[in-house]
């Protein structure tokens, strides 16, 4: 069981009259190998939640058990460097956190925070994953465009080769082909690498289309959590949740208004089209 | 760092929390200055008691003044340090080793103590009872007689409100960084020198950036907005003193002459 959270709860502000209540009772089993999505409205909890898994922040009460370390309100765990080498947070916004003459420069800083050996080679590799072309390697990361900064600040994490990979939205204001990419690389590190992945995301389609897991969180507590299949299954259970479901479903469901027949687990646009050429053919 | 008190508004339903900001801003300089008169302990204490109602009618917690002393308890531990050793008159209290204290020391450290914990006292229940805004407000208000000799009052006050707008932001910005950083490993805690200043400087330069350019979305969205400093500018919320306003400002009058009398007769 890698990463367990247990009867976890945040105030941030404790003993001031700022005091705020940002998690409450949070029980969760993150499965090794996964790739999971953290959904919720805007400040149901989800960054302060994540925050948690490399010790950010520490409990308020309850404990965050993350492979053998267990994280508690009183106890860092002692080897936090490797805590923090082993889970890879990539924060809302990343950009904001490059400070280095060059680019290559910058996405070494974390291999070389970690010791890592031949970090210029690590380096080199991440920025490739992240589609950043050789010639980009000496600029000054400032003179990078937005969608350019992202993926250096992203390859910066990914250079320290972590086990789980943490990304708070981590395509928020990129153009549609420049996400779609980017959900394909953490796709590809989570099927060739096996690396565990979790996204904080607003985009249901991105649920749908890449991950396998969903955690819905509301209020500072989890709302639902399940498989990514039953979670579509019955877009009931996502109305009742206040989401909207992916475009997908919501023609599945207005196609059986009009009386077509499709099965459940029908959820990709291929499989919907067949069956309904199908049945408009009879 | 976010839980820092010193210097920030509580939003809490009370009487002083609905007084006009230019009365408390004067009572709050009448009182200082009264603060600087050699009153003895009887003014001090005569003061402290006068403080303190204040304090409990705006219904603020004490703790959060006591917090703000905290960040000057080292200072005042140095000055007691430095007392003992320069100050050599009163009765002989202690003769350790030829390091000797005498009790005109103490006093003198105490008396700079009660002064600063006034003083602190006063600026907080003042911050903690006016939103930042009212504040630069009462300042642009209280400033404008001196514009006939000079004084760009509306600018000071603007200057003032966008500094006290940022603070917080930048502590947000601060933090953010911080841990986005130390995801990647830094430790301002452990390392070598030189990895500490590495530490340093990742977090400096971004946050010199974000700084940077949050300055320059502003001014030019205050630009987009036709602002212009030097033009009469007519406003959204117009102050008014009544009755306990100028009730405040003459109780602090009247605390600031017993002062000076009292003094007087110490003298
Ligand atoms: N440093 C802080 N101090 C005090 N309160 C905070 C702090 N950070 C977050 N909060 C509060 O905690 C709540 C949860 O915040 P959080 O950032 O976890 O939300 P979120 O689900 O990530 O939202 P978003 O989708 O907008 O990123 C919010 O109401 C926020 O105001
Ligand atoms: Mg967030």
């Amino acid at each position: 069981m890698p990463i367990l959270f247990k009867e976890v709860s945040h105030i941030y502000s404790e003993g001031t009259p700022f005091r705020y209540s940002a998690l409450t009772g949070i029980n969760l089993n993150i499965k090794e190998g996964k790739i999971t999505a953290i959904i919720g409205a805007t400040g149901s909890g989800k960054s302060t939640l994540v925050q948690h898994l490399n010790a950010l922040l520490l409990p308020t009460s309850g404990s965050v058990t993350v492979f053998d370390r267990v994280i508690t309100s009183d106890e860092k765990p002692k080897n936090l460097k490797s805590l923090r080498k082993d889970i890879g947070l990539v924060f809302q916004f990343p950009e904001y956190q490059l400070f280095e003459e060059t680019v290559l420069k910058d996405v070494e800083f974390g291999p070389k925070n970690f010791n890592i050996e031949n970090s210029e080679e690590k380096a080199k590799q991440a920025l490739k994953m992240v589609d950043i072309d050789a010639s980009l390697f000496e600029r000054s990361p400032l003179e990078l465009s937005g969608g350019q900064k992202r993926r250096v600040a992203i390859a910066g994490i990914l250079a320290m080769d972590p086990k789980v990979i943490v990304l708070d939205e981590p395509t928020a204001g990129l153009d549609p082909s420049g996400s779609k990419s980017m959900m394909k690389l953490f796709l590809d590190l989570n099927k060739k690498y096996n690396k565990t992945i979790i996204i904080v995301t607003h985009d249901m389609e991105q649920v749908l289309n890449y991950c396998d897991e969903v955690v819905v969180m509301s209020e500072g507590k989890i709302k639902y959590e399940s498989e990514v299949k039953t979670f579509f299954k019955d877009s009931s259970l996502c109305k009742s949740l206040g989401i909207l479901p992916p475009n997908v479903i919501r023609l599945k469901d207005e196609l059986i208004e009009k009386g077509y027949k499709i099965d459940d687990d029908v959820m990709d646009i291929k499989s919907l089209v067949k069956i309904i050429s199908r049945q408009v053919k009879k | 760092m976010s839980n820092m008190t010193f210097g920030k508004y509580i939003p809490l339903d009370s009487v002083i929390h609905k007084m006009d900001p230019r009365s408390k801003i004067l009572a709050m300089l009448i009182l200082i200055v009264a603060i600087f008169f050699p009153s003895g302990w009887i003014g001090y204490g005569v003061i402290g008691l006068c403080v303190f109602i204040v304090v409990l009618l705006s219904k603020l917690n004490i703790k959060i003044i006591l917090n703000a002393m905290k960040p000057m308890m080292m200072m005042l531990i140095f000055l007691l340090f430095i007392n003992t050793l320069v100050i050599k008159q009163g009765d002989l209290l202690f003769n350790i080793y030829g390091y000797t204290i005498y009790s005109e020391a103490i006093f003198q450290t105490l008396y700079i103590t009660v002064r600063l914990f006034l003083m602190i006292m006063i600026t907080t229940t003042l911050t903690a009872t006016t939103k930042p805004l009212d504040l630069t407000l009462g300042i642009e208000d209280l400033l404008s007689p001196f514009k006939k000799i000079g004084v760009p009052s509306h600018e000071i006050a603007m200057l003032i409100s966008i500094a006290l707008r940022f603070i917080p932001d930048l502590i947000e910005e601060t933090q953010r960084i911080m841990k986005a950083q130390a995801s990647r490993g830094v430790d301002l805690k452990e390392g070598s020198f030189k990895e500490k200043i590495m530490a340093i400087l990742s977090l400096i330069v971004p946050l010199f950036i974000s700084a940077l350019s949050r300055a320059e979305d502003l001014a030019n969205a205050m630009e987009a907005r036709g602002y212009s400093p030097g033009k009469e500018r007519t406003r959204y919320k117009t102050l008014k003193m009544v009755f306990k306003d100028y009730v405040l400002i003459a109780s602090s009058f009247v605390l600031l002459i017993a002062m000076i009398v009292l003094s007087r007769i110490y003298a």
